[in-house]
């Protein structure tokens, strides 16, 4: 592993199986991922971006190859053990937001802290610090249906951060949000990346957030295209 | 955290959640008001039958269950009863000779059984017989040469009060032996069989008539507040009486009728109890399963941002048995007053039962009521929740399986 080194592919392929139909969602990728990075992953509609994305977040297992977290080999480890990665090191946001409609902003905050076993004093310190910085304080009461797609959208960053994971997968974030929202939340990943150091990985086509990008790949048909880096 | 979760999640489906609780309480209510009704008419059954000689446990000379015959008997029973009496747990017991015999008149003659009881000791509310008196008054002297018949049999011997009635019987030396009293008194239980061929006469009379010693006996019959002690009392006599020649039985092996007829109800009744849970697991079943299904999403979610799939197990689990609980505090709203209502008054159904209508050789009670033992409570409770977290085991499987992402494909 090389130094700074977070994540790594080597030769990764997945297929899918749609009845009797092949399809390649990755082929062959390679790919090696630094800490820190601010990653686009870019491509047309079932180009393969969220499936690598799943790949890295221990949610699917390639056909072939193998993807390295912090250098473990993701392909060795059982249900058990990927459950842990993922509420350990990883944290996820998502497209449709996924909060749990049953907690509130501040609970689903503090959701992936209370799986791990956080004691409540902390995961009360550690929530409202990040509710305050992302603008969700006073709001932390309220449950899914009474925040706006934004709002909830920061809850789930904040649920995705709070827990320090090594990298954060963020799955088309911005493309439930108009665009002044879209712009705050990626000020807010960007600030967290430069401040914290915290690792995004996007899968996006949205202009917004490829401008934001450190590096930009891009992926046709599960094949990479490009890897280019931004200034 | 999770239990917060499962709490919150039953009430997204506040009717559902109602309707699944409510038939669980039903099923309670229907479960306990049965194991009620049981333990109330096997207790008052035993106590009839209890009542009718042989007591909750009794104490015999050896071998006199199998050949019950006069020449069996105990030695100085009086001494045993005072001994017996002395014991934690028994609140009576009564010197009886019981046995078969021939009663007849100057035109007919049929068989019966024979009951000599000491009128000083025996209490109407330990003996059937003194308690059912129509007609006449029992002999209160154990020398007096009267009997009490029942009334069935006076019909048959066409015996009235102050009539003679001739009793025959084998005695202790193996010859045939008859004498002559008195009708003084006649009980009618409702039993037909009993009251058609019972008689009850003065022990010491029928001592001098079967050739005993002053102090023997066949029978010391020995009562206790709490039928199902019976065993208990009876181990400890056996501690206590190191009983060479004497047997110590309790109920079940003196009434094997009503033992069996009992334990067939029982068996029925914890089948239906077995139906009624299956039902209501099933209904439970439905509810987890179809709220597991319609959250299919948010599991995957769940599952995809750390939860362990054991943890989704439990939450299932805890869902499950907070449905449980809820039904449960349903359950003691319905059945309080009507336990109330069942344990003081009950329902009468003397309309609709024949009467003398009998189970296992003892007269049935048309009023039906409840009382509840704790064991009965404790066995209806631990199969409530246990066949509801058995319910709960598959639609909990089924979550903890839930694939992260085609789950968060679905809407």
């Amino acid at each position: 592993m090389e130094d700074g080194e977070i994540a790594r592919f080597e030769n990764v392929s997945k297929i899918y199986h749609q009845g009797k139909i092949q399809v390649a969602a990755l082929k062959d990728f390679s790919f090696k991922m630094k800490k820190g990075d601010f990653t686009v992953v870019s491509g047309p509609s079932g180009s393969g971006k969220t499936t690598l994305l799943n790949v890295l977040g221990a949610l699917d297992v390639p056909t072939s190859g193998a993807v390295y977290l912090e250098g473990r080999n993701l392909s060795a480890l059982d249900r058990t053990e990927l459950s842990r990665i993922r509420r350990d090191r990883i944290g996820f946001v998502f497209q449709a937001y996924n909060l749990i409609p049953v907690l509130t902003a501040y609970e689903n905050a503090e959701f992936v802290m209370a799986i791990q076993g956080v004691p409540r004093k902390e995961r009360r310190q550690r929530v409202m610090a990040i509710l305050k910085d992302i603008g969700l304080e006073g709001l932390e009461d309220r449950r899914p249906d009474e925040l706006s797609g934004g709002q909830q959208q920061r809850v789930a960053i904040a649920r995705a951060i709070v827990t320090n994971p090594v990298v954060v997968l963020a799955d088309e974030p911005t493309a439930n949000l108009d665009s002044h929202t879209a712009d705050s939340l990626l000020e807010i990943m960007e600030v967290l990346n430069h401040q914290k150091g915290i690792t995004f990985l996007f899968s996006t086509h949205d202009p917004r957030v490829m401008e934001r990008a450190h590096r930009i790949i891009r992926l046709t048909d599960g094949m990479l295209m490009s890897d280019e880096e931004q200034p | 955290m999770i239990l917060t979760m499962a709490w919150r999640n039953l009430w997204r489906r506040k009717r559902r959640t109602l309707i699944t609780s409510s038939t669980v309480a039903i099923g309670l209510w229907v479960a306990m008001s049965f194991a009620g009704i049981a333990d109330y008419s096997y207790t008052k059954m035993i106590n009839t039958s209890a009542s009718m000689g042989y007591g909750h446990v009794s104490v015999e000379p050896a071998d006199y269950i199998n050949s019950p015959t006069f020449n069996k008997r105990i030695a100085d029973a009086e001494g045993l009863r005072d001994e017996i009496m002395k014991t934690e747990g028994i609140t009576h017991a009564s010197i009886k000779i019981i046995g078969q015999g021939m009663f007849g008149t100057a035109t007919k003659a049929v068989g019966g059984l024979m009951l000599g009881i000491d009128p000083s000791r025996e209490r109407p509310t330990e003996n059937l017989f003194l308690r059912s008196i129509v007609e006449g008054t029992p002999f209160n002297n154990a020398d007096s040469r009267e009997v009490v018949v029942g009334k069935k049999l006076a019909e048959k011997l066409n015996l009235k009060i102050g009539k003679k009635l001739v009793y025959t019987a084998t005695d202790a030396t193996g010859n045939i032996v008859s004498e002559m009293a008195r009708v003084s008194a006649i009980f009618k239980t409702g039993e037909e069989t009993v009251d058609g061929s019972t008689i009850l006469l003065p022990i010491n009379q029928l001592r001098r008539t079967l050739h005993y010693g002053p102090r023997d006996a066949t029978l010391i019959s020995i009562f206790i507040d709490d039928q199902r002690q019976a065993p208990r009392i009876r181990t400890m006599l056996q501690k206590k009486l190191n009983p060479a020649g004497i047997d110590i039985w309790t109920w079940r092996e003196t009434q094997h009728e009503l033992a069996g007829t009992i334990a067939l109800d029982r068996t029925l009744h914890n089948l239906f109890q077995l139906f009624v849970w299956l039902l209501v697991a099933a209904g439970i079943l439905d509810a987890i399963l179809m709220s597991v299904l319609e959250r299919k999403r948010e599991m995957g979610v769940m599952m995809a941002i750390g939860m362990s799939p054991g943890a989704l197990f439990r939450l299932v689990i805890i869902e499950s048995f907070l449905t449980a609980l809820l039904g449960l505090g349903i359950g003691i709203l319905i059945n309080t007053p009507w336990y109330w209502y069942m344990s003081t008054t009950g329902i009468d159904l003397s309309s609709m039962v024949p009467e003398g209508y009998g189970a296992g050789g003892v007269l049935v009670d048309p009023v039906i009521k409840i009382r509840i033992y704790k064991e009965s409570v404790a066995i209806t409770t631990v199969s409530f929740f246990s066949l509801t977290l058995l319910a709960g085991l598959y639609p909990a499987f089924k979550a903890s399986r839930v694939p992260p992402v085609e789950s968060m494909k679905t809407s």
